[in-house]
């Protein structure tokens, strides 16, 4: 890989990282999510940097340029991130469900309970007239 | 002749806008079988609905959403079991389901001693006419797939008419289920618990729209399958968890 890419990927790192931290410290991002991705851009960072590293990586993978190993590492990287966030949107979308199902019982447990305290007191008030008339 | 039951029983309609055919689905659903209580599980319905069950002083759980078949379904046992009831009769909404017949498959639960006794609309038919050949293909391969998964026949997966009684009712809500169909009747067989299908006779669609768009025809059956399969291997991981 020539000095000028990775040079530019290692911007592009610091970058994201920066971008990463920011969205962090202001709440937009959470902690947990942020971790993964600033432990990823470490790692790459590290890997551009260290040419034997490279070339191990480039090995393991079975890549002929050092291109094409980032690649197939970062689309690697992608699918688990689409997979991770589908979960947690899941997980979101139970805890959604258990909101709106105890709300929706609570709820027609007071009307279950309203309209038979009504009853009685209709019930009852006719007696009282009953016992009135007599 | 009438079975005579100290059970407390419990109807539930879910619902999603049904505005043409739910008021009448409650008066005859009262005029058959007073001795029940109603619940009426409002899946966020856009229409009318709401406001006829409202006028018609129906108990009602309402999703404050759209949450789908299978939520609103799950919310009806998760009332059945904080009101203590002992059996859950779920009805569709769209007037496919005669109220009529909710005192016999009441009776044969009781009598069979059923956990879970399904309305059947193919159950001692040959007749198929009015229903769509995609649907007959569906419901026999998914008849199919309960027979090779449980070795029992179960010739009407997908019938909203159920009776479940409350020994199903926390498995029932332990997993998770797409529509309470094939998923759930594998699940239940697969822990020994008992489902048996009654014969009834059904009403074309009046009203609304169906729940199954174009998409989910093709949707549905892959989701289904994938959850049968899943179901078979979280009954056998729920019954060493035992």
């Amino acid at each position: 890989m020539t000095v000028q890419g990775i040079l530019v990927l290692n911007l592009i790192a610091i970058a994201l990282l920066v971008w990463i931290g920011n969205l962090i410290r202001r709440g937009r991002l959470y902690v947990g999510y942020g971790v993964i991705f600033i432990a990823v851009t470490l790692c790459v960072i590290i890997v551009l940097d260290v040419p034997r590293l490279l070339t191990l990586v480039i090995k393991m993978v079975g890549a002929v340029f050092p291109v094409s190993a980032l690649v197939m590492l970062a689309l690697g990287f992608i699918v688990f991130m689409l997979i991770y966030i589908l979960a947690q949107l899941t997980m979101l979308s139970n805890r959604l469900t258990i909101l709106v199902q105890t709300l929706a019982i609570e709820r027609a447990e007071a009307q279950a309970k309203l309209s038979v305290g009504l009853e009685r007191e209709a019930t009852s008030a006719r007696e009282e007239r009953g016992h009135a008339s007599k | 002749m009438a079975i005579e039951t100290d059970k407390r029983v419990f109807i539930a309609i879910p619902t999603y806008n049904e505005e043409a055919t739910i008021g009448d689905i409650i008066e005859r659903v009262r005029a058959s079988v007073p001795q029940f209580d109603l619940l009426a599980v409002d899946d966020g319905s856009e229409d009318q609905t709401a406001r006829i069950l409202s006028r018609l002083g129906v108990i009602t759980a309402r999703h404050v959403c759209n949450m789908g078949y299978g939520r609103a379904i799950q919310t009806a046992i998760k009332y059945s079991m904080r009101c203590g009831y002992d059996l859950l009769i779920t009805l569709d909404a769209d007037g496919q389901h005669r109220p009529e017949q909710l005192q016999a498959i009441f009776e044969e639960f009781v009598r069979g001693n059923w956990d879970m006794l399904i309305g059947s609309r193919r159950l001692g038919r040959r007749d198929s006419e009015g229903v769509p050949l995609g649907r007959r293909i569906g419901t026999s391969l998914f008849s199919l797939l309960v027979r090779l998964t449980t070795g029992k026949r179960i010739h009407d997966t997908s019938s909203g008419l159920k009776v479940i009684g409350s020994a199903v009712f926390e498995p029932l809500t332990y997993w998770h289920f797409v529509d309470f169909h094939a998923e759930a009747i594998v699940y239940l067989l697969r822990q020994g618990y008992s489902v048996g299908e009654f014969p009834i006779t059904v009403e074309r669609r009046t009203g609304g729209r169906s729940m199954y768009s174009t998409v989910s025809h093709f949707k549905y059956p892959l989701k289904t399958s994938l959850m049968v399969l899943l179901g078979m291997v979280q009954a056998s991981l729920t019954r060493r968890e035992r």
